[in-house]
């Protein structure tokens, strides 16, 4: 009997998510649950149900789901799906399913911005083969994230067995690879980081993914002496177009394929229109999508490039992308506040922590703790700002913006 | 110095809504016995940088109390 995920200590079987697809007559189109299973199932039916389907983090919070406009929030509905005999038959329909998946990401603008795509745009880059057929993959990424549909798409489409590494502690990241012999992981740095320092060698890896944050030669170094038989290379994929590219070697190539519909100008990473979901926050010029990621050629008739910055001010905090206007317009809901300014610092277990500098009225007797807990009642934990800093005045640019560090 | 690591601990867990620990032994385990999550241990870093200039996690992970002493003395 094949496994379909490991979780914890619960083991779920492709027979059981058989039977529990055939015996699906209802789905969620907005489902908040902490169960990876049961995030999966429901993702599976509504594609199978051709339903659209909105993916939100378990730890939402009521006063996001309102910013989000989302509504219906586990609410079921009701679903007739054909009975299945096989998961050919189930891989099939998804591929050709015209379900839309919508998902959210942080705005440049300070809005949160809504994306909806379609299964085709989503799997664009996953491989189903033979090859790939005894694949063990360490699920490392949040689920409701491109990252993790990605992971969870290759995985599942190739019926690997999928063991949920989380936010598992190292420990645990340890004990999992040993015992179920995972062959894939694909994580941010962050992820890595927290693997470190080196102690024994696993060799049943045979292929390390970075994405979502840049990442130092160091932890690469660090990383192949802890799995020396694994493969490894970077990701690129956005909330907006899913995967585009992949490292070769050290630098990210631009494909054939997708060779015309990408254009740099002022070094900065234009994607057409036509790969990206569909939003009506994005803003679209001539055809083109600004991502607001800065590269550098490395080879111009190889199409070779690496990436150097971003244009725009999210700061990326253990892979999340958080925009700094968000949390400054929650941090001045608080009363007693003045001016407030978000920053990233550079941090060696996150890439960047989140920190603030705020400002109080006279006589305020605010604290670092009650700010806090504050925030964290209307925003998702990875947007509270780490260390706060009370300040009487703030440096400004020469355009008169609140310099950030 | 230990002093200070400890009461920089409980101040990260108080913030974090857990209950201020008593004492803190060599052995304890950062996520295990501390509780602390990545992002709890990145506060942990800014803030012992902060106090003593070290970043306890420039070379690679520290598991346990007793190797941030390590690092700071």
């Amino acid at each position: 009997m094949k496994s379909f995920l490991k979780d914890k200590s619960n083991n779920y079987t492709y027979d059981t998510l058989l039977e529990n697809i055939n015996n699906a007559n209802s789905y969620y189109q907005t489902y908040k649950t902490d169960v990876l299973y049961d995030f999966f199932l429901n993702f599976i039916i509504s594609l199978l149900s051709e339903k659209p389907i909105v993916l939100i983090d378990f730890d939402i919070n009521e006063n996001e789901i309102n910013e989000f406009e989302i509504f219906g929030l586990n609410i079921s509905y009701n679903v007739t799906l054909k009975k299945y005999n096989d998961f050919n038959e189930i891989i099939n329909d998804i591929l050709k399913s015209k379900s839309e998946v919508t998902i959210f990401t942080s705005g440049t603008t300070g809005q949160p911005k809504k994306v909806t795509h379609t299964i085709q745009s989503l799997s664009r880059a996953v491989r189903i083969s033979e090859k790939h057929k005894e694949n063990i993959w360490g699920f490392a990424y949040n689920p409701t994230h491109m990252a993790g549909i990605q992971v969870f798409l290759q995985s599942f489409l190739n019926m690997n067995l999928i063991v949920n590494l989380f936010g598992s502690n190292r420990n645990d990241v340890y004990s999992a690879i040993n015992e179920f012999n995972i062959t894939h992981i694909s994580a941010t740095p962050t992820f890595y980081r927290l693997l470190l320092p080196f102690e024994k060698v696993f060799s049943s890896l045979q292929r390390i993914t970075f994405g979502g944050e840049k990442s130092d030669n160091k932890l690469y170094e660090s990383i192949i002496r802890i799995f020396p038989n694994a493969k490894i290379n970077n990701i690129y994929a956005s909330t907006e177009a899913g995967t585009l590219f992949s490292t070769q070697g050290e630098y990210f190539k631009i494909h054939n394929d997708i060779v015309d519909k990408i254009k740099i100008i002022d070094d900065e990473l234009l994607i057409h229109y036509s790969l990206l979901g569909h939003s009506d926050s994005l803003k679209i010029t001539d055809e083109y999508y600004n991502t607001g990621d800065l590269i550098e050629w490395v080879n111009l008739e190889e199409k070779t490039f690496k990436f150097k910055s971003r244009k725009n001010e999210l700061i990326n905090v253990g892979g999340y992308k958080i925009n700094p206007i968000e949390v400054e317009n929650y941090i001045l809901e608080i009363e007693g506040i003045v001016q407030a300014m978000v920053y990233g610092k550079s941090n060696s277990v996150l890439g960047n922590i989140l920190c603030a500098d705020v400002k109080l009225i006279e006589n305020c007797l605010l604290t670092e703790n009650e700010i806090r807990s504050q925030l964290i009642s209307k925003i998702q934990d990875f947007k509270v700002p780490r260390r706060i800093k009370f300040v009487d005045s703030f440096s400004l640019t020469r355009t008169g913006k609140i310099k950030r560090l | 110095m230990e002093e200070k690591v400890f009461e920089i601990i409980n101040y990260i867990r108080k913030n974090k809504g857990l209950n201020l620990l008593q004492e803190i032994k060599p052995s304890d385990n950062l996520r295990d016995v501390i509780e602390f999550t990545s992002f709890d241990l990145a506060e942990l870093t800014v803030r012992i940088e902060d106090e003593f200039d070290i970043d306890i996690f420039e070379d690679g992970l520290v598991s346990t109390i007793g190797e941030i002493f390590e690092k700071l003395s």
